[in-house]
């Protein structure tokens, strides 16, 4: 690990349309880390993560976004997953029409490849009883580790998590943060966002807190946790 | 990935020998349905049309309204190539076929970025400007309303193609060509067009250069009517300007979608369908017989929107539920 900044964004503003969402934000990850983005329904946080998977939409009207080296700025959506980006949105986005095992294969299809599909059924046995049911018949949560599994499958260097927990049944949120802490293990430099912010919170390093699409905190996970006052003002939690 | 490449191997075996077989004894039995010889060459190459276009339809789930485009184009160049440089088949269908290629690089690039009904215009558009430039612009070369006509009668190393020797030309051809598409449909770049078929944005994101692949399996199926459109002509040596035009363009969406679309055999069996209602019954019908056609047609829509092989598929289920 070393001490320059492995993924940074600077002076990001993008739009839907008309609408400016969010409104130069500026950060850095070092290698390994994992930052939590948290703040209020609204805040611009999922718009950020987009926006850094470089996604059709929002559009980035200014900033840069730098990747190991790489600008991430002006590249198309598999430009930015080839580049090592992978995102795993709240909807999971699980392709229709095919199986488990073939969701997994597509994503091997264009390098960098990850993980193999034996070391991915080792860690997710669940998905190596389902690997030839179709993808999306799956349960809420066999599909968020289907799709945390997707990325594996690919060389990744920035993983980005959007409410991993998000409608998941306490038992399920078990098994998520249990993977989300093997990333962590695993040395993947990680970005979650996340509501449910103390969750997010224990396993992450860094913590950004957004607000009408600007960050009004930046610091250390555990900061946040301490600091009662800040997380009532902005995570009412 | 060995071991599952020989199961693919083992999987295609009784399909593509169950085609040939079929295929290869048509001329011992297919008079004794009605049939003729010379209906059952271009029931053969109509096949080979429809497999690639269950590629493009079936299988990465765009609707080409001008698949005519790549048939004309190869038929055309097939029939000038005999016409001005020699009877050889070979080197004439080679020329035909690599002409279809390059067209389907041009429509394709332009066509495909868009999706849906938008693709489905844009396709027919593009084919009805070559079939306008076919009858005025490039009259000069392709005859106009009255088609490419006087060629030599085809050869192959001195071996006249007429009759049997063509029917078993596009036998192999055919035979050929659908093992090649079982193969394409099951390796990763088929899963790949299956992919694109259910969510192309998706797939984007898992690094794959979608557009790049798209254009693919497009030009893929073009080379299916482009092969068929050569071999047209070595069949009857006469270019019709009509082999450029939306009805055949129509035809073999039609057949494709009453035989089933995205199973290879379906639109096998549409095809073979469509010429042998179109020659065969419609002789006890009479006149009405489009009118018939037509009816099945909608029926199909309606009831079986999967096309003859739902059909067969449910009369399967029902014999092996009563059977219990």
């Amino acid at each position: 690990m070393s001490d320059q900044a492995y993924f940074s964004v600077s002076d990001l503003h993008a739009y839907y349309g008309e609408s400016y969402i969010v409104q130069g934000i500026s950060f850095e990850i070092k290698e390994g880390e994992i930052l939590a983005l948290l703040g209020r329904n609204g805040a611009g946080k999922t718009t950020a993560l987009s926006a850094i998977a470089r996604m059709q939409d929002p559009q980035v009207h200014k900033g840069t976004i730098t990747l190991d080296g790489q600008d991430l700025t002006g590249m198309k959506p598999f430009e930015a997953a080839r580049a090592g980006v992978q995102l795993v949105p709240e909807d999971r986005r699980i392709i229709p029409g095919i199986t488990v095992e073939e969701n997994l294969i597509i994503s091997q299809i264009s390098e960098p490849i990850g993980w193999d599909l034996d070391r991915i059924y080792d860690h997710f046995p669940k998905l190596r009883e389902r690997r030839s049911q179709e993808g999306v018949t799956l349960s809420g949560g066999e599909q968020q580790m289907l799709a945390v599994a997707r990325a594996l499958a690919r060389g990744i260097k920035l993983l980005l998590l959007d409410e991993p927990y998000e409608g998941l049944a306490p038992t399920i949120v078990k098994e998520i943060e249990g993977i989300v802490r093997e990333i962590k293990e695993m040395g993947i430099t990680t970005i979650i966002v996340e509501q449910n912010a103390v969750a997010a919170l224990k396993l992450s390093d860094k913590a950004i807190i957004m607000e009408s699409g600007e960050i009004v905190y930046a610091g250390t996970a555990q900061e946040v946790l301490d600091n009662k006052e800040l997380r009532e003002q902005y995570l009412a939690i | 990935m060995n071991s599952a490449n020989s199961a693919f191997y083992k999987k295609d075996i009784l399909p593509v020998g169950a085609f040939a077989a079929v295929l290869l004894t048509m001329p011992f039995w297919f008079e004794y349905v009605g049939g003729y010889s010379g209906l059952d060459t271009k029931i053969v190459i109509w096949i080979i049309f429809a497999i690639g276009f269950d590629i493009l339809l079936g299988y990465m789930g765009f609707l080409s309204f001008g698949h005519a485009a790549f048939f004309g184009t190869s038929a055309y160049f097939t029939g000038l190539m005999l016409l001005h440089y020699s009877d050889n088949i070979l080197p004439a269908i080679a020329v035909g076929v690599i002409s279809a290629i390059i067209m389907a690089f041009i429509i394709g690039f332009l066509t495909l970025k868009r999706t849906g009904i938008y693709f489905s215009i844009l396709t027919l558009a593009f084919g009805e400007m070559l079939h306008s430039m076919v009858l005025s612009t490039l009259q000069d070369w392709t005859g106009g309303d009255n088609g490419l006509t006087g060629l030599p009668t085809p050869m192959l190393f001195g071996l006249k193609m007429q009759g049997d020797n063509v029917f078993y030309l596009t036998v192999i051809v055919a035979i050929v060509m659908y093992y090649i598409a079982r193969r394409i449909i099951s390796s990763p770049f088929g899963l790949m067009l299956k992919a694109i078929k259910s969510n192309q944005v998706r797939l984007e994101y898992t690094g794959v250069h979608v557009a790049r692949y798209k254009l693919m399996g497009f030009v893929i199926s073009a080379v299916y009517a482009g092969v068929a459109g050569a071999l047209m002509i070595v069949y009857e040596p006469y270019v019709a300007s009509e082999f450029m035009g939306w009805h055949l363009s129509g035809q073999v969406v039609i057949m494709s979608v009453l035989g089933g679309v995205g199973t290879l055999f379906g639109p096998m069996l549409g095809a073979a369908f469509m010429l042998y209602f179109e020659n065969v019954v419609s002789v006890t019908i009479g006149e009405q017989w489009l009118l018939v056609l037509g009816a099945i047609f909608m029926l199909t829509v309606i009831f079986l929107p999967g096309g003859f092989v739902e059909a067969g598929s449910k009369i399967k289920k029902k014999l092996m539920g009563g059977s219990k």
